[in-house]
């Protein structure tokens, strides 16, 4: 009796406990999976300069990929793209003679990353500037410690690979202790300061690659989604922009989305079960070379043909593509972009003006044209094609001398 | 009168993983149609290979009373050791295993090594061993970890034996000798008693340290395997490869009744825990279930099993650590 006694509240908390545990579990989901939104890109300047010409270099990189997918349109999504007066920045090297950037980097835990610090150091190099560095190891919170690192150093510019809206405050807090921040391969929201944004635009690839889909099966289908991580913007700002793409067309069926955690292992698992559950898809729309070489991989060791499918354009993935009749459309996301970053903080130490969103426009390509992308020469991971000089992809040992 | 309270109550929480097992091929009979097609079937048995593989590691070390967080580290370490030294070549594959396997050994006893040396808590030891690793991993492929994984170790990811998935029956194979060394060995029952309460094992004259020692080196070698298992299933160098098998490994072996606290569990209920995990995920997957909802799904499911322990429903197999029983 007094067993039950004991045991009826203890039953009791651990029901409630549960409740609460389950609860909490829920609500977390409901958070991750929620869309960020994607066109909040930063802008430094409050009256828009030169805005005509400005907004042309934006609308030059949708052309160009429309051109390259064979798209009749594909329609830019609203973005108001300025000129920065950069007299406000003009500055001589606040030590020596030599200007000091800080590079607040992703830190070199995937090829991409490894890639962007080392274009970025090879071209300071160039340019004959001193790098103060600190990698964040793809962690926004080591972020926030970084950049307060650096900006304690009093660097003349900062270069913030940003790894999610969390260090928003602390680009802010760099910007208005006098430091001119350039955003790079990422967007944070106007609230950061940062003075300009170098990326490729994630609505572009999004977009793009949806109407490339919706090509390619005359607007009617079923499409199952395959996306990195839920909850990191990276990706959901793709998936926003596809989502948006194939509601303009009533036929097309979104059957399932589903995470490839952007590894090509768990991308041939999801789509073994694509195979199993939808016999019928059209199209895989993904962001991911990597996530798009397991599906390859499923659909052949099924014996069933691959159906078109998207991706960030991974040398791997051409090579397992190789030989097949696989209809595909690539694009790229290039880390040496991390270039142009640099030349456009330099740019506003110098006092010439840049744009405040400076969307990079790289090369985008289908199956037609891929045997021209192949790198033999190269690494499986390397995202191609590259415009990183060739004796650096050889030192780092991505690409042999030829 | 208590003892026959206890005895049903251990029915009742040796019987729940398998009604729960159950209730899961009803309903995914009755909400996915297509669950039983040969298809999806093979993909629940890849599933079970994989995941048990490092399940049956975790096993031995939560019956110790500790846990291994570094499992995942070493498939990711095994994925990138086997295609640096081979770069893709079958003529380096049995030295490219046997690098993993040395890999494996030092890994399981470093953490030995902090966990019974140094005091360490498991917890912090391992999770600290998994950071090493990614570590060595980056400083040593510089986040670009290039080469190939032989085409030789393909039949292991993705071979089949009379349709059963390799990997299911490599599984099925260690967890036949993992159940016979665990029920049926002295040495087994040292792995218990040591994990029940490892001063009086010690006082009894067990060497408890070098027990554990054991334990924590089979757990890496689990990830050694499951890591060969990976490879050769996708053929490419993973660097975002696992993320979940941790949990995915202790999930499966809590939901079958292995307790955290240590000594209490069988290798079957293990098996159990896998095969429901992996029937779980495959029908939530199935069921156009969106990455949140499944992890929402799969963490409630650890919460139930979890709290089921907690309700303290002895095992039969805590109450028989003796070597005239058994364990299996």
């Amino acid at each position: 009796m007094t067993q039950h006694a004991h045991a009826r509240p203890h039953a009791r908390k651990g029901l409630i406990a549960l409740a609460v545990g389950a609860t909490a579990a829920v609500i977390l989901a409901a958070c991750s999976t929620e869309q960020e939104g994607g066109g909040n890109a930063t802008g430094g300047a409050t009256d828009c300069i030169n805005a005509e010409e400005a907004q042309s270099t934006y609308e030059e990189a949708w052309q160009s990929t429309a051109d390259a997918f064979g798209l009749d349109q594909l329609e830019p999504v609203a973005e108001e793209v300025c000129e920065v007066d950069a007299s406000e920045w003009q500055a001589e090297p606040k030590q020596g003679d030599t200007y000091r950037i800080a590079l607040a980097a992703q830190g070199p835990n995937n090829s991409w990353g490894l890639i962007s610090e080392e274009a970025f150091n090879y071209h300071a190099d160039e340019l004959g500037v001193d790098v103060l560095y600190a990698s964040a190891n793809g962690d926004a919170t080591t972020q926030v410690d970084n950049i307060q690192q650096l900006a304690s150093q009093d660097p003349d510019a900062m270069v913030v690979v940003p790894m999610g809206e969390g260090i928003s405050g602390q680009v802010k807090a760099a910007v208005d202790q006098g430091i001119p921040v350039v955003l790079c391969s990422g967007i944070l929201p106007e609230s950061s300061g940062a003075v300009s944004t170098v990326t490729r635009q994630y609505d572009l690839l999004g977009s793009a690659y949806a109407e490339w889909i919706a090509n390619q099966i005359d607007g009617e289908g079923q499409v199952a989604i395959l996306s990195g991580l839920a909850g990191v913007p990276t990706a959901e700002y793709q998936v926003a922009a596809a989502k948006e793409t194939f509601a303009k067309y009533d036929g097309i069926d979104i059957v399932t989305e589903q995470f490839t955690e952007w590894s090509p292992t768990v991308a041939k698992t999801v789509a073994q079960n694509l195979i199993a559950s939808y016999p019928e898809l059209d199209a895989i729309w993904s962001d991911s070379g990597y996530g798009a070489i397991g599906v390859i991989q499923a659909y052949q060791e099924a014996g069933l043909p691959v159906p078109p499918i998207t991706g960030d354009a991974i040398n791997d993935f051409l090579l397992t593509a190789e030989g097949t009749d696989t209809r595909f459309a690539l694009s790229t996301f290039p880390p040496e972009m991390s270039m142009e970053c640099l030349d456009t903080a330099m740019s506003l130490l110098q006092g010439e003006n840049v744009l405040n969103k400076v969307y990079i426009d790289s090369p985008s390509f289908t199956n037609e044209d891929a045997e021209q992308y192949v790198r033999r020469d190269c690494d499986g991971s390397l995202l191609v094609p590259t415009s990183v000089p060739e004796d650096l992809l050889v030192s780092l040992g991505l690409c042999t001398a030829s | 009168m208590a003892v026959v309270t206890r005895t049903a109550a251990s029915r009742t929480s040796v019987l729940a993983p398998l009604a729960g097992l159950v209730l899961l091929l009803i309903l995914a009979a009755v909400t996915t149609p297509g669950f039983y097609s040969p298809e999806v079937l093979r993909l629940v048995l890849f599933q079970i290979g994989v995941i048990g593989v490092a399940a049956l590691g975790q096993t031995f070390v939560l019956l110790l009373g500790g846990i291994d967080l570094s499992i995942s580290g070493m498939v990711s370490l095994t994925s990138v050791v086997l295609a640096m030294y081979t770069a893709g070549s079958d003529d380096r594959l049995v030295v490219g295993i046997l690098l993993c396997i040395g890999a494996g050994i030092l890994v399981g006893l470093l953490n030995a090594g902090l966990v019974v040396l140094r005091n360490v808590p498991p917890f912090v030891a391992t999770f600290a061993s998994f950071v090493l690793i990614q570590g060595v991993i980056i400083a040593w492929t510089r986040g670009a970890p290039s080469g190939r994984i032989p085409r030789g170790l393909a039949w292991l990811g993705g071979g089949r034996i009379l349709e059963i998935p390799v990997p299911l029956i490599l599984f099925a194979a260690l967890a036949l000798i993992a159940g016979i060394v665990l029920g049926r060995t002295t040495a087994g029952r040292r792995v218990y008693a040591s994990g029940l309460n490892p001063d009086a094992a010690r006082l009894s004259g067990i060497r408890v340290g070098l027990v554990a020692a054991v334990c924590y080196v089979i757990a890496s070698l689990s990830g050694v395997i499951a890591g060969l298992i990976n490879a050769g299933f996708i053929g490419f160098v993973d660097a975002a490869l696992v993320r979940d098998l941790d949990l995915n490994s202790i999930a499966a072996a809590v939901i079958g009744g292995i307790a955290l606290t240590g000594g209490k569990g069988r290798i079957w209920q293990t098996v159990i825990g896998v095969v429901l995990l992996a029937v779980l995920l495959t029908w939530l997957i199935q069921l156009g279930a969106g990455g949140g909802a499944q992890l929402v799904v799969s963490g409630a499911v650890i919460l139930l099993a979890v709290w089921l322990q907690s309700r303290r429903f002895p095992l039969p197999s805590i109450r028989r650590a003796t070597p005239e029983k058994g364990m299996q």
